[in-house]
């Protein structure tokens, strides 16, 4: 009696300290990571293309262009992977883990920081550290745009007025003939300074205390 | 030798000859000794006594974790615009146009897809809360005690080596006396006694074929049978339904002519009955399948039609999208909900993991088939609603019906990717929350302010 699948040896502990996941979380996480690579060891783009329900979102592509994003793997490395191994796909998934409650100040001002700077590299797409007016005028075509509700010469208009507004707030004596570079990763953080990151950008887990288990009954 | 020759041959006869006339003949006349039911009621208390055991288990290793049957996250339950108000309200900057906070809530409904969507999850098989003593269900479920090992190791020996033979045989004889039956029957001239002999032909054959799983099966609500001359639609879980739905009325089937095995069956049956196969080129053909569905319904003489609406095999916890073909055809439609009891074996056939034959083995190594078949009261199309209304109204009484959830994507997505169309709705109605905000029109020249 035991396992009818064979599970490859994880380390489960290691896992749980490096992605802050519970072991149930984690094995739950393997199963779904299994029906998705359709019971490979990794996961291609097409993998995750292959969501109807992801289909439907307008940032779809930069979604799954951040789980290949080197830069999410808490490495500090650069580029993107072609495929990604479970391991990987826990990093990714650790940005959106739940903040302890039982978590120091500074704790919770690094898992924030963490989860700025996911958001920020998915705006970042050169890397140079810096989202520029072409970067963020990217961002607001794929939500707006491509539906053809608003034209695009709307859109643009909107992302720069928008681009204009950030740069007055945080360059504030900017002489008219100054370059606004682009938003820099200290000048999002003041951006998004209001907002509770660790409700706006989590995934709250069920365990097993909340799901009830049946003795197997029937409904009719 | 050849005393254990002439042994062997004693048990084979006396055997076969158990087969033939306590299980075969009496199930021709569609009467039952009981010994199906007697089994089905020792296994409900053996997996009750199992279950109980295990979470006793669970309760002491609480490292076994248990499998969540209603997806692994919570999600939040507001529409995009509530959830954007939010958004918007928390932040010091004057609201109303575009903000980089937006791309947050995106973001968040990306990953929970990516962690947990409600289609992928249909097209295998169904996780159960506790396990039924098969091998093939164990997903998570270790040693426990040596009393459930025990049962286990009995419940293989019973399955693989005295139920698995009988089913074999019930099946092989099921199979063959319905090409044999219908192919004699075909020889008949067109009249009433040609119909009524096809009839009991079918009946016959399908009810041995029900024995060959093991199949429990209660009708309810039999006031609703479907009439001649009507179309029945039922959600589809695997090639098994027809045998079931087969066991108490004749059905005129719809499907695609195959090769092998399946071709014969299908010739044969052809020869006495009216069923419509089609070529894989006319299936293509919309036009062509409706008008001969049309053709048959018109002839209020003829059997009822069975159509599986879904198109594909779902996994028997959801109701996927019924395609409008079907419903296009005019005339009553017969809506059948069927629930495979999942405890005693898995009923789902999946087409991408196993193939027919293997498929076949498995089903034949459970258990048992149980399941409930509800017969709902017929519908008709409305004035003023379409084909895709009725369908959607048809379905969402199936679900509820049958305890299924009611889902509007569609079983193609098994194969396929979604249509562009479906893409852009959330992005249209993204646009119209930053429309509205705005005030104005969008067009309003914010051109002035660009430096």
């Amino acid at each position: 009696m035991g396992a009818s699948q064979t599970r490859p040896e994880h380390n489960y502990d290691d896992l749980t300290d490096k992605s802050g996941f519970s072991q149930e979380q984690i094995k739950n996480l393997y199963q779904r990571f299994q029906q998705l690579s359709g019971n490979n060891e990794k996961i291609s783009r097409d993998d995750l293309e292959r969501i109807p329900a992801l289909n439907n979102n307008p940032i779809r592509k930069q979604i799954i262009t951040a789980f290949f994003d080197k830069r999410n793997q808490h490495q500090n490395d650069v580029g993107s992977l072609d495929e990604i191994g479970f391991e990987q796909f826990l990093m990714v998934m650790s940005h959106f883990r739940p903040v302890n409650s039982t978590a120091t100040e500074e704790e919770k001002a690094s898992v924030r920081k963490q989860k700025l700077r996911f958001l920020f590299n998915m705006h970042d797409t050169d890397n140079d550290g810096i989202i520029t007016l072409d970067e963020y005028r990217t961002v607001v075509e794929e939500l707006l745009s491509q539906s053809g509700a608003i034209e695009t010469e709307v859109a643009r208009a909107i992302a720069d007025a928008a681009m204009l507004e950030v740069a007055s707030t945080n360059v504030p004596h900017m002489a008219p003939d100054d370059f606004y570079e682009g938003i820099t990763f200290e000048h999002f953080e003041q951006i998004l300074k209001g907002i509770e990151m660790e409700s706006r950008m989590y995934i709250r887990f069920l365990d097993m205390n909340t799901a009830t288990m049946r003795c197997g009954k029937l409904s009719s | 030798m050849e005393d254990l020759w002439t042994v062997a041959v004693a048990v084979f006869q006396l055997w076969m000859f158990v087969v033939v006339f306590f299980i075969t003949l009496p199930a021709m006349f569609g009467l039952s000794l009981g010994v199906t039911s007697v089994y089905i009621q020792i296994l409900v208390k053996l997996l009750e006594w199992a279950t109980i055991r295990i979470q006793r288990g669970r309760q002491e290793q609480p490292s076994v974790p248990a499998p969540l049957p209603n997806g692994i996250i919570e999600r939040a339950e507001g529409s995009m615009e509530e959830e954007m108000e939010q958004l918007r309200r928390s932040r010091s900057l004057e609201g109303g146009e575009f903000a980089l906070s937006d791309a947050l809530y995106f973001c968040k409904k990306g990953l929970e897809s990516i962690v947990d969507d409600q289609v992928t999850q249909r097209f295998s098989s169904e996780e159960l809360a506790s396990w039924n003593l098969l091998t093939r269900t164990n997903q998570n479920f270790r040693y426990i005690s040596l009393r459930l090992t025990i049962f286990w190791g009995i419940g293989v020996f019973v399955r693989y080596c005295v139920l698995f033979p009988l089913r074999i045989a019930l099946a092989i004889i099921g199979l063959s006396w319905l090409v044999i039956g219908t192919t004699l029957v075909g020889f008949l001239p067109e009249n009433s006694v040609k119909y009524w002999l096809s009839e009991v032909v079918h009946l016959t054959c399908y009810r041995i074929c029900a024995r060959a799983l093991s199949a429990t099966i209660r009708y309810h609500n039999k006031e609703n049978r479907p009439q001649k001359g009507g179309i029945c639609v039922a959600n589809h879980t695997t090639p098994i339904d027809v045998v079931i739905l087969a066991n108490d009325g004749c059905y005129a089937m719809v499907g695609q002519i195959h090769g092998g095995l399946m071709g014969v069956i299908q010739r044969s049956m052809v020869r006495s009955c009216p069923h419509v196969w089609f070529e894989r080129s006319e299936m293509k053909d919309r036009h062509a399948v409706t008008s001969r569905l049309r053709a048959h319904v018109a002839a209020k003489t003829k059997l009822p039609i069975l159509i599986f609406p879904e198109g594909t095999c779902i996994n028997n916890t959801s109701v996927m999208m019924f395609k409008k073909g079907s419903f296009e055809i005019g005339g009553t439609i017969h809506p059948i909900a069927i629930k495979y009891d999942p405890r005693f074996g898995d009923a789902f056939w999946n087409s991408s993991k196993y193939n027919m034959v293997s498929y076949l083995l498995r089903t034949m190594t459970s258990w048992a088939v149980v399941v409930n078949v509800w017969y709902l009261p017929p519908m008709t199309i409305q004035d003023g609603e379409d084909a895709v209304q009725f369908a959607n109204r048809v379905k969402s009484a199936v679900a509820c019906r049958g305890g299924l959830l009611d889902l509007a994507w569609d079983g193609s997505l098994k194969r396929g990717k979604v249509k562009d169309a479906y893409k852009e709705e959330q992005q249209k109605m993204y646009s119209r929350v930053i429309v509205r905000q705005n005030g104005i029109s969008a067009t309003h020249t914010r051109r002035d302010d660009q430096s």
